[in-house]
């Protein structure tokens, strides 16, 4: 009786043993084509970028081993160093918190079951399709201090308008309200995660008494916590890497007035091709992967108190 | 059951991704590209090419350029396709890459091992592409045939380091004032006199302006970014033509006509205000409405090829051009200028065959093509002045591009030293703060 | 009193009609403002685009063209520099490949982040968020001297092979729609006997239809946008991309901005039409839960 029991519980214990073996075999299954991709493709490149941040790499003919040489310059003489992360990081602390808001609440407006929903959408998109450089040149149009439309509006409600671009405290503001024009990427996801709020939540708050507040702060907002959690992420990461509006806007990563246009990637694109110091240009890349990495961190923590999962992590 | 289902959908989702890869592969050869299956360095492709005769091998090289415009294209493919008929024995491929990203890629493709023949590559930054080994030295071919004095000097100068050649000069500009005639004419200014000093050109700007109210409806001139011209070439018009560190690595940068030059253009910027100035900027900055092109700036500093710009889009502007205005009287019209160099890149597979080709088009017949065609200034001195008499010029054209030789004497270039490769980094702000 | 009832009941009833009457007229007064402020620029776009070089070049700047003139497209599509017919096939031919290959691979890689427990997860995926964190500048050369050794250079292969294993981007996005999927469903379908490839497929792909649009949406506009990509690894001009195409009208001096322009709406025109496509996916009250009852 007593060695019958012992012997089930061994048994039942192998079985889920086996469960767990054959589940973790199946998710092995699932990621192993990024698995591949990330060892034959990714990784090594980074690991050759990581090594060469501690030499003299200039792309085409050295590579010695200096230390820590590329990371000590970095941080005591290079003052555009310091110029430009502080730029990144004023543009990145305002352009996520306002490209995520704005995201939302432009999904949840075209989500409203309004007649020509379609047609909004596709032109609320049109920006994010629009990319490159023209559109950047289309901005220089825009942002024109005099014969630019948006100044030209401006005038029309008695603003005179900035230099937008020509003044050092104007120009990452342009940079940020021209990414404000493009949030329609964003504003897709939202209306993506929108689709997946079951109706009758809705339904059941109403007969609660709900309004529309009340339902969009208490079923709409935690349901798409997810994707803000993914938005405020990959912005935040997206906006460290800051580089082709500036490199337009500033004729040709010259840095724009004051340098105010010196962003991080900026610096470090002038570093790698402009003069081939890729060796300090990578170093560059890899003190901002530690940044962002550390911010990455901390929002995933903090994620765990906002964040709503309906299948909760197993 | 269980087990066999698991390993069907295992399968089918392999397949899946194999199909896929298999099929962009395939449909990828299949696209018309025989270059799928070949080597990169021995694709046989050039589609105007004949099929290549059967004892003789060719070589083929590879040429990369910028210029894919409708107007550049068909000027550079024909000076290839007239090297390509000159010989039997190497056949030149053109290949049009965006300006910027051709050398971007030139570089990766130095580091990888398979680079192009053949490029055009800026002319300030030879001594730092030849200090990280990413140009064949020269020397070995020049000393077979010495063509050194084909080039204007100053040209020359750019593409040697450390006393030995890496590249050949190509072509080259150079600026000079732009005024408007009938603006002289209605300021009451002989429209056949334009300034020749800094003070005369201040005094006949003041005169142009137009003012109505507070807005400028014309404003004579602004001497820094607008139009080709900024601080840095007014402080070396100032300075002798001299720049701001040489070769040996003497630094320039503060003496007191360049600090006097700035003091200078602060001037004008008070005068006219910093939104009148910001304004103008954007225009000429945005290189879609200019200015100067529709009457509303007299003077202009522009490079010589500003002439084919009014020539197609300004019809009605009558316009006069004169040298750069001198800091004082008998200091010198200096200019500045830059340009572009053919070179080999490093690991290049036929450097000899490659320098076969430089020559050709780096020589008269060439030279001459690009200049007229282009209206640019040439860097072979044959060429350039067999093109200012050329008969395929009208009256203006050649009194124009005349001049434009005329002024390459001024004309200075200030190349990059390898060792101080990011100085203008340092510099801007430098610049800007001393505003 | 239930007379009174049912007359309170009308009147709340009304009410409410009116209320969400009144929340559309406004959000639709909104959206009407939105737009004319998302379309200006784009106007800017389309009144170059008609105008005639001349035009362009006058300051200051006219905001309606003077004179319309319709042929710039065609003359565009057809500039002597550039071969627009034969690059958007060549374009058109790598962008369905990408975006076939990152709908299924992306979906697929997600699903076992999301839903699979096993050992090593978390430090995979903290690598996946750890490739984004990269600038791609720093990594270009290095990649190009793998691909170079791989024979991959002039093809397409180092634009297309790297989409079936996934993006950092896209992981991230279909394992944060896979998480709001409730577990219940899962256990109930392994009750059943089911394995994970059959969930996947057949239960849980369904129910993300709208994250698998954008997916596919989002990976369109990449490709169809990629510049760098082509220009990097196709040495064939025969080979190029519509990207690239569009830098032929900037030329030395002068840009052909009319040109540019209408080129540049011309290859607009798919990535729009794709969208309105792929819209009937964004149907509202798409209900997860609904799939356990169903």
């Amino acid at each position: 009786m007593n060695a019958e029991s012992n012997n089930s519980k061994k048994s039942v214990k192998r079985s889920r043993l086996t469960v767990e073996r054959r589940e973790a075999l199946q998710g092995y299954v699932f990621v192993s084509p990024w698995l591949i991709g990330f060892i034959f493709i990714t990784m090594g490149p980074m690991l050759f970028s990581l090594y060469s941040s501690f030499t003299n790499y200039n792309i085409t003919s050295r590579m010695d081993f200096i230390g820590l040489d590329n990371f000590v310059r970095m941080f005591t003489t290079d003052s555009l160093f310091w110029i430009s992360l502080g730029n990144t990081l004023y543009y990145v602390a305002f352009m996520v918190p306002l490209t995520t808001v704005g995201a939302v609440l432009l999904a949840v407006m075209l989500n409203q079951g309004i007649p020509g929903m379609r047609f909004f959408r596709t032109i609320f998109y049109l920006p994010a399709v629009l990319s490159g450089v023209g559109v950047y040149i289309l901005w220089m149009q825009l942002l024109s201090p005099s014969t630019g439309l948006i100044n030209t509006l401006l005038g029309f409600v008695g603003i005179s308008g900035p230099a937008w671009l020509f003044d050092p405290e104007w120009t990452k503001p342009s940079l940020i309200i021209m990414k404000l024009w493009s949030v329609g990427g964003g504003m897709l996801l939202y209306l993506a995660s929108l689709q997946g709020v079951p109706k009758q939540l809705y339904e059941a708050a109403e007969i609660d008494g709900a309004g529309i507040f009340r339902k969009f702060r208490t079923i709409t907002l935690p349901m798409i916590t997810p994707i803000i959690f993914f938005d405020i992420v990959t912005s935040t990461i997206g906006g460290f890497q800051i580089f082709q509006e500036a490199y337009v806007m500033s004729e040709s990563g010259e840095g724009g007035p004051m340098n105010s246009m010196v962003f991080y990637n900026l610096h470090m694109w002038n570093k790698a091709f402009k003069v081939f110091d890729m060796g300090y240009a990578t170093g560059m890349a890899w003190v901002l992967f530690m940044i962002v990495m550390v911010l990455t961190l901390i929002n995933l923590v903090l994620a765990k108190k906002w964040v709503y999962y309906e299948g909760s992590d197993r | 059951m269980k087990a066999k289902n698991r390993i069907l959908m295992l399968l089918s989702v392999v397949l899946t991704m194999s199909l896929l890869l298999v099929a962009c592969a395939g449909g990828n050869s299949g696209n018309g590209n025989h270059a799928t299956n070949a080597p990169a360095n021995t694709e046989g492709n050039t589609e105007a090419s004949d099929p290549p005769a059967a004892s003789v091998e060719k070589i083929e090289l590879d040429f990369w350029t910028f210029w894919g415009s409708e107007t550049r294209r068909p000027i550079i493919e024909k000076m290839i396709a007239d090297f390509n008929s000159s010989q039997e024995r190497i056949v030149v491929k053109h290949t049009f890459l965006p300006w910027g990203d051709v050398w971007t890629k030139n570089l990766a493709a130095i580091a990888a091992g398979n680079p192009p023949d053949v490029i055009i590559n800026d002319i300030n930054t030879v001594a730092q592409r030849a200090n990280s080994k990413q140009v064949v030295n020269l020397t070995e071919f020049l000393a077979q045939d010495n063509i050194k004095d084909r080039f204007f000097e100053e040209l020359w100068n750019t593409v040697e380091f450390k006393g030995e050649a890496y590249a050949l000069p190509f072509n080259t500009d150079t600026r000079f004032l732009f005024y408007n005639k009938d603006a002289f004419a209605e300021a009451g200014l002989d429209p056949e006199t334009p300034p020749t000093t800094w003070a005369e050109l201040e005094e006949f700007a003041i005169k142009l302006d137009k003012k109505n109210g507070n807005r400028y409806e014309r404003v004579g001139f602004y001497p820094n970014g607008w139009g080709n011209w900024g601080w840095d070439s007014w402080m070396t018009n100032a300075d002798n033509g001299i720049g701001f560190v040489d070769k040996e690595g003497k630094v320039t940068i503060n003496t007191p006509n360049k600090v006097e030059a700035l003091k200078w253009i602060n001037k004008w910027t008070d005068r006219l205000g910093e939104s009148t100035v910001n304004a103008f900027k954007a225009e000429f900055g945005s290189k879609q409405a200019d200015p100067f092109i529709s009457g509303k700036v007299a003077m202009i500093n522009q490079t010589a090829t500003f002439y084919t710009q009014l020539r197609d889009y300004g019809k009605d502007v009558n316009f006069g051009i004169a040298p750069i205005p001198e800091f004082k009287e008998g200091t010198g019209h200096y200019s500045s200028g830059g340009g572009f160099v053919i070179e080999i890149p490093f690991g290049a597979k036929n450097p000899e065959a490659s320098w076969e080709f430089m020559k050709f088009m780096t020589d008269v017949q060439a030279q001459e093509y690009w200049a007229i065609k282009n209206f640019d200034n040439v860097a072979n001195i044959e060429a350039s002045e067999k093109a200012a008499m050329n008969a395929e010029l009208d009256e203006k054209g050649k009194l124009v591009y005349g001049e434009a030789v005329k002024n390459l004497q001024d004309t200075k270039i200030f190349p990059i030293p390898e060792f101080a490769p990011d100085f203008r980094s340092l510099l801007n702000p430098q610049g800007m703060l001393l505003f | 009193m239930s007379a009174d009832g049912q007359t309170q009941k009308r009147r709340y009833y009304q009410g409410q009609r009116f209320q969400e009457r009144l929340r559309k007229t406004v959000v639709a007064l909104l959206l009407i403002g939105g737009s004319a402020i998302i379309l200006s620029p784009i106007w800017w776009m389309v009144s170059t685009s008609l105008k005639p070089m001349e035009e362009i070049m006058q300051y200051p700047p006219t905001f309606f063209p003077n004179e319309i003139h319709w042929g710039n497209y065609v003359r565009a599509w057809t500039s002597p520099a550039a071969d627009f017919t034969r690059w958007l096939m060549n374009t058109a031919f790598i962008t369905v490949c990408v975006v076939i290959a990152s709908v299924f691979s992306n979906a697929f890689i997600a699903y076992g982040f999301a839903k699979i427990k096993f050992p090593g997860r978390n430090v995979m995926f903290a690598a996946v968020l750890a490739t984004m964190m990269i600038p791609g500048f720093v990594t270009m050369i290095p990649q190009y001297i793998l691909f170079a050794q791989l024979g991959w250079m002039n093809t397409y292969l180092p634009l297309i092979i790297p989409s079936l294993f996934g993006s950092a981007f896209f992981i991230f996005l279909l394992r944060q729609f896979f998480m709001s999927i409730p577990n219940e469903l899962i256990d109930a379908a392994k009750m059943d006997g089911a394995n994970h490839f059959y969930i996947w497929l057949r239960l849980m792909v369904p129910l993300i239809k709208p994250a698998i649009a954008t997916i596919a949406i989002f990976s369109f506009n990449g490709a169809w946008n990629d510049f760098l990509g082509p220009l990097l690894y196709v040495n064939n001009e025969s080979m190029y991309t519509l990207q690239i195409g569009l830098q032929t009208f900037k030329g030395t001096e002068a840009t052909q901005w009319h040109y540019l322009m209408a080129a540049s709406l011309m290859v607009l025109l798919p990535v729009i039409a794709l969208f309105m496509f792929f819209q009937r996916y964004f149907i509202e009250g798409m209900n997860l839960t609904a799939g356990t009852k169903g």
